[in-house]
């Protein structure tokens, strides 16, 4: 049988996806009596609440009953989170909110048409507080204060020394620096947030359907927020979860207030999230300031790198912030070879929407002033900045290549792909497409970008948010464990089981494709099941869809779990043929014997015997064929007492270049051409491989030119809808072309490595060069994102205006 | 958002100044207002009605009139809190003599709104205002025309 890993052959879930037969939040039928739930949320930045008078929309016909912040307050005390910070978040504001959609009640009704019209009855009275929103100014003395019993808006600050900086900054030729501001933006689902909690007061149990994705760390979490054992909050989440790119993870406080809610009220109860509500109340990206500083030699070389770090976590930091500071800390000097580096990392928090998981996280924040800085070392020094790239880029020999801050990047080969990139643009010929722009009355601009994409976080790094002292003291955490379950009927018939929660990435068809590999059994007769349920499933702490995780580590445990289901087959067939097991192996629905052929053991009857005549079995073998493997990695160590952390498994690299011409009169951006090498290490399947990369440069695409969630000085937020909310569609899409390299990993039984978020890391910075440098004859230095047409214009006319003022 | 605007009526000071306080005339020529009591001196509870973009929805809100400076200026504050969200308006109004018959008008005002108004309707917002204020001025000429009429 041909081996399937590998082949772009078609997904499992498209049949289904496609007639209609999905099966999402929506789609699950409900418990008798559900009632239906509408939140009132807050139209302020900052107030306190004075009163909530709901007594009139109590008496609306159809309302079941009503939950405010004091209601829920016996059955739930604030969620954990992995700071010292004492900040005390709620599922809904108690006595003041700190941003505008903050839940302030919750209507349960008849029917959500019920549930929406009590809302407006409900008064609430509200003494307004000045509100904070610029990132610097929440650091200020005088400035207002979130939570005023920790006496400052700063959430987590840390600083890290690696290597000799101070060295590097005095051998430096120049010391090249700016300031890079990166915008909250978010990740818009098709699917919005859905759930339905029921409580049980017979059990003390709830149990919660719902779209969420994982990390299964936040099931604790809420457990502990509901002051209960977490055997008592079972969620179990459908087979089909429409798209989630890591903003489900935010679902987790609203599944803790359904679940109260329920409780409160008496009966199960549903929610399905509106689009204004997840734009403005789910949960977002973190914008980011970023001061960074190298130090350059002459030829562009980077001796070191300094960076101040100050993250918006919103109005409450909350699990797994602060996360995006550090997710990417062992590659925070990207693809380059730089030993020496410092930084300065602040969590702070202000009166917008709590942010956490979305696609690239922390990978953007930390690429845009990267590779922004490698660009403008080439203009000031006058460099072509593709030497500059070339002159930094970690050489394929110095692999596994150990980071400043103790990452392992695990394979590569840098120059070959950011060379093939620059071979599929034709870069040496850009000097001819920027005069044929010029001749049409453009600009012409090229942007590289050349980064790391780390992929299955170790679950030690979000503790380095802690200082070694205070991590000494507390249990360390390490490991990245997934699980996989793999079972045999006594027809032989294969059903898996896997926990990544997948949200549209094609685990079954993946782990169908491994399981035909290691079995012998045609990929189309095996039956993947990616249905979890917390409380019967095999997951991990570290479970879910993220951090491009299925690849490294969803796929190993599968591939492990059908190696133990495999042995046990061959077990058996070498018992009852009186054979080796190390002359058997599995073709073709049978156990066959290396050296002879003719010897054989049908699958089935392997398979039979295990489940129909256990007493047929080898000495000591259990009956049945139900394996389960929990996989890790070892290199995902806990930090140790110098800082130094290997925040992920395995590290796969993209090469970019883009060309755009802006136009100097409207100052919109058209990009001719995005070009894109990827190493992701062996392929598992090529079709999704590559459906994974145009979604992932999609989302950054939007957060390049298009995406951001504005506020107003005053706190107010400005883009609740999507006529103000502006997100790519198919017309935005430019011409795109990838291209792979495989390097395998040497840490995965696959070679495989993570993909799908590289993009969306990669394009805001890329596509920000390309603009500089179409751009760069008015002076103009790009330092903060969207690059929306009104932004550009602004910029080359305060340009011209200068230039003129200058000519006077 | 704020902005600013005048216009000539077409009556003496006096008799301008007088109509511009009535709270009759102001329940019929503000937008969307169905109900106009007075709580105290100068200051009225009204139920406004007004939609702004998708947004539409009834505003319990407060009016008050303050800094006045007989015959010459006043400040209408304006408070409105209701299912689509908040707003917190603040005009001043200026009035001169030009002659018998004319007095010129002029205003600043400063507005902000907060909750699903501003999510989805800031684009529209200023339209949205300009369109309130001229529709004020214009139902107040009229009134100002009849209660001429009818003296």
């Amino acid at each position: 049988m041909e081996k399937v890993i590998g082949q772009a052959v078609t997904r499992v879930e498209d049949g289904r996806l496609l007639t209609g037969q999905g099966k999402y939040i929506g789609d699950i039928g409900t418990p008798a009596n559900t009632a239906h739930i509408a939140i009132l949320r807050s139209t302020y930045p900052h107030a306190k609440i004075i009163s909530i008078d709901t007594s009139e929309a109590m008496n609306l016909r159809g309302v079941k009953g009503i939950v405010t912040g004091k209601d829920i307050l016996p059955y739930v005390q604030p969620f954990s989170v992995g700071v010292s910070a004492p900040v005390k978040y709620y599922p809904m504001a108690i006595d003041k909110v700190r941003y505008v959609g903050e839940p302030v009640a919750v209507v349960v009704a008849k029917n959500r048409y019920i549930a929406e019209d009590a809302l407006e009855k409900i008064k609430v009275v509200y003494e307004s507080l000045t509100p904070i929103v610029d990132i610097e100014k929440s650091l200020e003395e005088d400035a207002p204060l979130l939570h005023e019993h920790i006496g400052f808006n700063i959430a987590n600050h840390r600083t890290f020394h690696y290597g000799k900086v101070d060295e590097a900054f005095e051998e430096a030729d120049h010391i090249i620096k700016h300031k890079f501001h990166f915008p909250k933006y978010s990740a818009t689902p098709v699917e919005t947030y859905g759930m339905i909690a029921q409580y049980e007061e017979s059990s003390n149990q709830y149990t919660i359907h719902a779209n969420f994705h994982g990390p299964f760390v936040i099931q604790s979490v809420m457990a502990g927020a509901l002051k209960i054992p977490s055997n008592r909050l079972r969620i179990i989440v459908p087979k089909d979860i429409g798209g989630s790119y890591g903003i489900k993870a935010g679902t987790f406080p609203y599944i803790v207030l359904c679940a109260v809610v329920s409780r409160i009220v008496g009966c199960p109860v549903k929610w399905i999230e509106d689009r204004q509500e997840h734009l403005s109340a789910s949960s977002s990206g973190t914008d980011r300031v970023t001061y960074i500083e190298a130090a350059v030699k002459e030829d562009g070389k980077v001796l070191g790198l300094k960076m101040k770090l100050i993250d918006n976590v919103g109005a409450y930091i909350r699990a797994p912030e602060p996360a995006c500071l550090y997710r990417t800390h062992a590659n925070s000097t990207g693809a380059y070879d730089i030993p020496n580096l410092m930084i300065d990392a602040y969590a702070i928090m202000t009166n917008k929407l709590p942010t956490g998981l979305i696609r690239g996280y922390g990978g953007q924040e930390l690429y845009f002033p990267l590779e922004r800085i490698m660009q403008e070392i080439a203009h000031q020094l006058q460099l072509d900045p593709a030497d500059v790239l070339r002159r930094n880029l970690i050489k394929k020999e110095q692999f596994p290549y150990q980071t400043a801050s103790g990452g392992m990047y695990d394979s590569g080969d840098y120059e070959k792909g950011f060379e093939l990139a620059l071979d599929m643009g034709n870069y040496k010929e850009i000097e001819q497409k920027r005069e044929d722009a010029r001749q049409r009355g453009k600009l012409f601009g090229v942007g590289l970008a050349c980064i790391v994409e780390p992929s299955g976080s170790n679950m030690g790094y979000i503790t380095i948010a802690l200082t070694p002292e205070e991590r000494a003291s507390s249990l360390p955490k390490s490991g990245c464990a997934e699980a996989a379950t793999i079972s045999m009927d006594p027809m032989g018939c294969v059903n898996v089981r896997i926990s990544t929660t997948p949200s549209g990435q094609g685990h079954e068809t993946v782990s169908a494709q491994i399981v035909s590999d290691v079995l012998g059994i045609p990929r189309e007769q095996i039956n993947v099941v990616a249905e979890l349920d917390t409380s019967t499933s095999a997951w991990s702490i570290a479970s879910g869809s993220y951090s491009s995780r299925f690849a490294s580590l969803g796929s190993s445990a599968v591939f492990y779990a059908a190696h133990k289901v495999r042995k046990k087959l061959i077990k058996i067939a070498a018992y009852h043929l009186q054979a080796d097991e190390d002359d058997l192996t599995i073709e073709n629905g049978s156990i066959v014997s290396k050296k002879d052929p003719s010897i054989k053991y049908s699958l089935k009857r392997a398979a039979g015997s295990a489940h129909w005549n256990p007493l047929s079995l080898p000495d000591g073998m259990e009956p049945g064929i139900y394996e389960t493997y929990y996989y890790t990695a070892k290199v995902a160590e806990p930090p140790d007492e110098n800082d130094l952390v290997n925040s992920s498994v395995t590290y796969g690299f993209v090469a970019d270049m883009v060309t755009v011409e802006v136009d100097p009169d409207t100052g919109e951006v058209q990009i001719i051409d995005y070009f894109t090498v990827h190493d992701a290490g062996k392929l598992l399947n090529p079709l999704i491989v590559d459906g994974q990369i145009y979604g992932g440069l999609v989302h950054g695409l939007g957060g390049a030119m298009y995406e951001e969630l504005a506020y107003d000085d005053k706190g107010q937020f400005l883009t609740g809808s999507f006529m103000d909310y502006l997100c790519p569609t198919a017309p935005e899409i430019p011409n795109i072309t990838i291209k792979h390299i495989e390097t395998p990993s040497p840490l995965t039984p696959l070679g495989a490595k993570g993909l799908g978020e590289g993009n969306t890391m990669s394009a805001p910075a890329v596509i920000a060069n390309a603009v500089n440098d179409a751009l760069k004859p008015y002076g103009v230095m790009i330092d903060t994102l969207p690059l929306s047409p009104n932004r550009i214009w602004n910029l080359l006319n305060q340009a011209k205006e200068k230039k003129g003022a200058n000519q006077v | 958002m704020n902005g600013e605007g005048s216009l000539t009526l077409e009556a003496g000071l006096q008799q301008s100044w007088d109509i511009l306080l009535d709270p009759n005339v102001l329940q019929k020529c503000i937008m969307g207002c169905n109900k106009l009591t007075q709580v105290e001196e100068n200051k009225y509870k009204a139920e406004l009605a007004i939609g702004i973009a998708a947004v539409k929805g009834k505003y319990e809100s407060t009016i008050e009139i303050a800094d006045i400076e007989n015959l010459k200026s006043y400040k209408l504050i304006v408070k409105g809190e209701g299912g689509p969200g908040n707003v917190e308006a603040t005009g001043v109004i200026h009035l001169e003599h030009q002659d018998e018959n004319h007095t010129l008008l002029s205003y600043t005002y400063e507005a902000e709104v907060g909750g699903k108004v501003a999510m989805v309707g800031q684009r529209m917002l200023s339209g949205v205002a300009k369109l309130i204020i001229q529709d004020f001025f214009k139902k107040f000429g009229k009134e100002l025309k009849n209660i001429e009429k009818s003296a």
